[in-house]
């Protein structure tokens, strides 16, 4: 992102186990994109589960804080940014720009990203596929287990019993969201709703959020990149700011060197 | 089948007429409210503050039981949800967040609301918390100020150690202090409804109270037989009127007199509660409300269950009639159910002398042959104890225990066709106990 | 009585809370007898009169849960699971007797259950009382006699009321010294940080309370000399909720960026923020302060007794009017909430401390753990997340 805030290079990829190698990865990837060299980053904000794992960043923000960033410049009079990813659920309450509070589930993965991954895995289908299966079912299967491995069982039940798939899907979908819903409404939803994350490319998903939270629910182009957007918009404020107060702009020692901690 | 199945479990008559005071209880509460008289909600207090309540002319209702009843509806989930996030911790007592969650919603609405069950409780002038046997009970009423503009009033029992019981003066000094509380009780409640307490009154429904729970003690007596005249299933339903005392103490009376009169016939005539009674069982502590036919299907396999939850009987009797003052009369009473056991555990070496070492006199006295223990997640007052008596029902008696999880209002949680298999299993276990217990020169 | 070439000061401290049995066991071999106890309901001063050494049982959030499992549900605080845990594996058998006060009903079950099991030389069960009524404290008088008799019986010896009211001075002593300690905490940065506080108040639960006075001296005196103290952070935080006893926590938050410069917790101010008042009866003193002052939400308190129309504002400003007073005087800008998961007394007072703190506008945060290390980590960005808000 420049200093006018026009993103330059985007990239997404996959985790896999280990993070520092990644994030050098996706760092030389996004220079090559924007045909920038290393050095000509002026701040590097480092967000996510593995941010202390980024050993060239500036600075270590929370996907919190750098979420709330991302949402906010893109629809500005949000109020609940609920963000679904792989193996966490967030919700954020903001207010004026500002996160005030937030709820988070890191320990369950019923209502997370992977319990669809689990359930695709175990019906033979693409986790990619899931959405639009859901969304034509006519009368949804009620999950109730409330654990990822025993409704995996459950869903080969109900499927052995004849049940159509799209109303299985369409179940699971809608397990996903009144859990997430649930931890949610501890914040005490009201308008503008944003919805972000890897799940929320599932349109499957989409639906059923509006359905659980009675309200509408808008989605980012690419919900995936709202943390990151959010980390570089921080800062980009940083850097700013202390180049408007003529101040030496605190940074790291750098180096985009592949890590020899593994080897 | 065209022949309708014969019943293995042969449930009271008398049963019936008691079952419905529950409904009659909510009912009376809320067309209480609607005529603007004073109505309380009380956590069960075994008989410390429900006489005082009563005289003043309160209605009561109890929403330890709402929340049962709500579970078993399954209106409780959505007054689950609402406590949590309204920001209460999940692992609080279920029948805590039913109520939260009920509160918060009534109090949004303005009235009771439309789909709440037993027609709902209404909204109360005076809660009564209860800190007896366990916390929650007194913080949830606690809490409920967040919701609800009526004052709280802290019954307290002492709960004294098992030795220290046995210390000279202790006990005297523990009445004491509960018959000084009581006294300010009955002062504060003269402020809050606008009148003197009626003593008279109050002396009337101290005895009632007492003689209802002497005749249930003697009533439950009647089961150490064999085989056992009345199953833990109307133990359950009938206990309302003890533990509950609301409206009429003399129709109590009356139906409890009537319910002696059936469960002694049968013991005369040697019928017992189920067909064929091959298993005597005791069960701590609560039960599964909302799957209580899972008891039927015992019964068809031949158990019995002759005797449970040492919290909800009522005391040992003890003579109270050189007892002058009421007020000293209601705390020997709730004090005697609490420490009845201890002298006797503290001269069989038991040192926790409430909930656990009762259950060592129950499985002789009443001839058991195992243990159903059921621990609930989210109740640990409840739970607490069941693993010490597991170990000593072992130990002491080489009586067998069966562990079976579940929820107050969690129904998810208790599996009927696992605990099946597993009480299959368990059938093997207490016939091989038998045999210990035999060789080893018990009387069962 | 200190013995020459120890350690002194924050070494001695650190060294004391590596270690904790150390100096009892010491003492032990001198001859001297200890007394375990849970939470701060047990009434130190009439062991310290019979020249008995309090020790206060504390829990090893490393130690994995093996052998309470038999005698404890798992659904019960993890703490006093811990306890009792290492107390089945041995750990506390130095111990010649334990004094256990109704603290809480998993604390009041957990002491039957330890009495069962470990058939201790001696036991003794305070059944505190839950309200601060006139007629409560009474009985909790009552109570401390009968407590009295037992010890004596114990012991051989008799508590004068001049033991006892020496007893009283040493352990306000400590109180005062505590309350002076704190005072440290007041200044930006403050010059002993979270962590270094609550191993002091560690080291002080496992000395007599003589030697934990003389410590106290040595610590405050280096502190106030030190030019290596802690450094100024962006945020200044007030930690409340049930027990810490390990530095894990503090050491979490205090990475993060913020000086932990108060507490409301029962390792730590809880303990030492009233002093015993010197009554004729020295007992009355005793009950009064061990129940009406001591400040734990196990005790339910009215703001006015018999009052019969509640406020739930006025009720919450009695409730926790002090914590505003805390954040005032320490200028913490942030509040940290926590709990141990299943603590029914703490968990149930979340939501009014939340409505209280956000009444006054002080930024909190809730969070609840498992009184484990691996607890830890998805803590760490929650705690983060909040002190960006503040920032």
């Amino acid at each position: 992102m420049d200093g006018g805030g026009r993103i330059h290079a985007r990239v997404v990829s996959h985790t896999g186990a280990e993070h520092r190698r990644l994030a050098n990865k996706v760092m030389e990837e996004v220079l090559e994109q924007a045909n920038l060299p290393f050095d000509e980053i002026s701040y590097i904000i480092a967000t996510g589960y593995g941010r202390m794992n980024v050993p060239f960043a500036d600075r270590q923000i929370t996907e919190l804080s750098c979420h709330t960033k991302g949402v906010v410049s893109l629809y500005p009079n949000v109020r609940i940014a609920i963000d679904i990813g792989g193996q966490d659920a967030k919700g954020l309450k903001i207010s004026d720009g500002k996160l005030i509070d937030f709820v988070m589930n890191d320990k369950c993965a019923a209502g997370t990203g992977r319990f669809l991954e689990v359930i695709a895995s175990a019906l033979g289908l693409k986790v990619e596929d899931l959405g639009s299966i859901s969304l034509k079912s006519t009368n949804k299967v009620n999950i109730s287990s409330t654990c990822t491995v025993f409704a995996q069982q459950e869903v080969i039940s109900r499927l052995s019993e004849g049940a159509p798939l799209e109303d299985i899907v369409a179940g699971l979908h809608d397990a996903i969201a009144s859990r997430v819903v649930k931890m949610v409404k501890r914040l005490k939803v009201e308008p503008d709703v944003v919805f972000t994350g890897g799940v929320a490319k599932n349109v499957g998903m989409v639906k059923t959020m509006k359905d659980n939270l009675g309200c509408e629910v808008s989605v980012p182009e690419d919900p995936l990149l709202t943390g990151a957007i959010g980390a570089a918009i921080l800062g980009k404020e940083i850097t700013l700011k202390a180049m408007a107060k003529g101040e030496f702009i605190p940074r790291k020692e750098r180096r985009l060197e592949e890590v020899t901690f593994f080897k | 089948m065209t022949d309708e199945k014969k019943k293995a479990m042969n449930r009271l008559q008398t049963m019936y007429p008691l079952r419905a005071l529950i409904d009659e209880m909510y009912k009376r509460s809320v067309e209480a409210g609607k005529a603007g008289k004073p109505t309380a909600w009380c956590m069960v207090n075994w008989w410390e503050g429900d006489p005082i309540v009563k005289a003043m002319g309160m209605e009561t209702v109890y929403p330890e039981n709402y929340g049962a009843a709500c579970a078993a509806t399954g209106a409780a989930q959505a007054y689950l949800d609402r406590s949590d996030s309204d920001g209460f911790p999940t692992h609080m007592c279920g029948y805590a967040r039913n109520c939260i969650g009920y509160t918060a919603r009534m109090m949004e609405l303005g009235e009771i609301p439309p789909e709440a069950p037993m027609g709902g409780m209404t909204k109360p002038m005076l809660l009564v918390g209860a800190g007896t046997l366990c916390d929650a009970r007194y913080k949830w009423f606690q809490v409920l100020g967040r919701y609800l503009d009526a004052p709280v009033w802290m019954l307290e029992i002492p709960h004294p150690g098992v030795r220290e019981f046995m210390m000279e003066g202790v006990s005297e000094h523990n009445i004491k202090f509960i018959v000084e509380e009581l006294r300010e009780f009955v002062t504060f409640l003269e402020r809050l409804v606008g009148r003197k307490m009626d003593w008279d009154k109050l002396e009337e429904i101290t005895d009632d109270i007492i003689a209802i729970n002497r005749l249930w003690f003697e009533i439950n007596e009647l089961r150490k037989v064999r085989p056992c005249p009345m199953h833990s299933r109307d133990f359950w339903t009938c206990m309302n009127a003890s533990l509950y005392p609301s409206g009429d103490l003399k129709v109590s009376l009356d139906l409890y007199r009537k319910m002696y009169d059936e469960v002694k016939s049968r013991v005369d005539n040697k019928i017992g509660s189920v067909a064929d009674e091959k298993y005597r069982l005791v069960f701590a502590e609560l039960p599964p409300w909302h799957s209580l036919r899972f008891f039927d299907q015992l019964a068809e396999r031949g158990w019995n269950f002759v005797i449970e939850s040492w919290a909800y009987h009522p005391p040992k009797p003890i003579d109270l009639s050189k007892v002058s003052d009421p007020l000293e009369r209601i705390a020997r009473h709730t004090y005697q159910w609490l420490t009845g056991y201890f002298e006797n555990a503290f001269n069989a070496g038991e040192y926790w002398g409430y909930f656990a070492y009762p259950y060592l006199e129950y499985a002789k006295d009443y001839k058991c042959d195992g243990a159903f223990l059921h621990p609930l997640l989210t109740c640990r007052t409840a739970t607490n104890h069941l693993m010490l008596v597991h170990d000593r029902l072992m130990k002491k008696l080489n009586v067998p225990s069966l562990v079976v999880e579940g929820d107050i209002v969690d129904l998810k949680l208790f599996d009927p066709v696992d605990a099946m298999r597993k009480a299959e299993t368990f059938e093997e276990i207490m016939d091989h106990y038998k045999k210990v217990r035999r060789e080893k020169g018990f009387d069962w | 009585m200190s013995v020459k070439n120890r350690n002194k000061g924050l070494t001695r401290v650190r060294e004391i809370y590596q270690d904790r049995s150390c100096r009892v066991k010491e003492l032990k071999a001198e001859g001297k007898k200890v007394m375990g106890y849970f939470c701060i309901y047990s009434v130190l001063e009439m062991m310290t009169a019979l020249d008995l050494v309090p020790y206060r049982i504390l829990g090893d959030i490393r130690e994995p849960i093996t052998k309470a499992d038999a005698c404890l549900p798992t659904v019960v605080c993890p703490f006093v699971r811990s306890c009792l845990d290492l107390a089945l594996k041995g750990k506390y058998d130095f111990l010649d007797g334990v004094v256990f006060g109704h603290v809480c009903d998993v604390g009041e079950k957990t002491a039957h259950i330890w009495n069962i099991y470990l058939n201790p030389p001696y036991f003794h069960f305070i059944d505190t009382p839950h309200t601060v009524h006139k007629a409560a404290v009474g009985q909790h008088k009552e109570l401390l006699k009968e407590f009295k008799k037992t010890l004596e019986a114990f012991t051989e010896k008799k508590i004068t009321a001049v033991g006892l009211k020496k007893a009283i001075k040493a352990h306000n002593q400590q109180r005062a010294l505590v309350r002076e300690l704190y005072e440290l905490r007041k200044p930006d940065p403050p010059l002993i940080s979270g962590i270094e506080a609550l191993q002091v108040m560690v080291a002080l639960v496992s000395l007599p309370v003589e030697e934990g006075n003389e410590l106290l001296e040595q610590v405050i005196s280096e502190v106030k000399q030190r030019k290596d103290g802690p450094q100024k952070k962006p945020v200044r935080l007030l930690v409340w909720g049930s027990i810490i006893d390990d530095t894990s926590l503090i050491e979490m938050i205090e990475r993060l960026d913020a000086n932990l410069v108060m507490d409301d917790t029962c390792v730590g101010s809880r303990a030492y923020w009233s002093g015993v008042e010197l009554t004729k009866d020295p007992l009355d003193g005793l009950a009064y302060r061990y129940l009406v002052q001591l400040k734990c939400p196990r005790t339910f308190r009215e703001v006015t007794f018999g009052e019969t129309k509640k406020d739930y504002m006025a009720d919450l400003e009695g409730r926790f009017g002090y914590l505003r007073d805390y954040a005032k005087e320490w200028n913490a800008k942030g509040v940290i909430l926590q709990s141990v998961r299943y603590c029914d007394i703490h968990g149930y007072e979340v939501p009014g401390v939340k409505d209280y703190l956000d009444h006054v506008g002080l930024p909190n945060i809730y969070i609840e753990h498992s009184y484990t290390e691996a607890a830890l980590a998805p803590l760490r960005t929650r705690v983060q997340a909040f002190l960006e808000t503040l920032g």
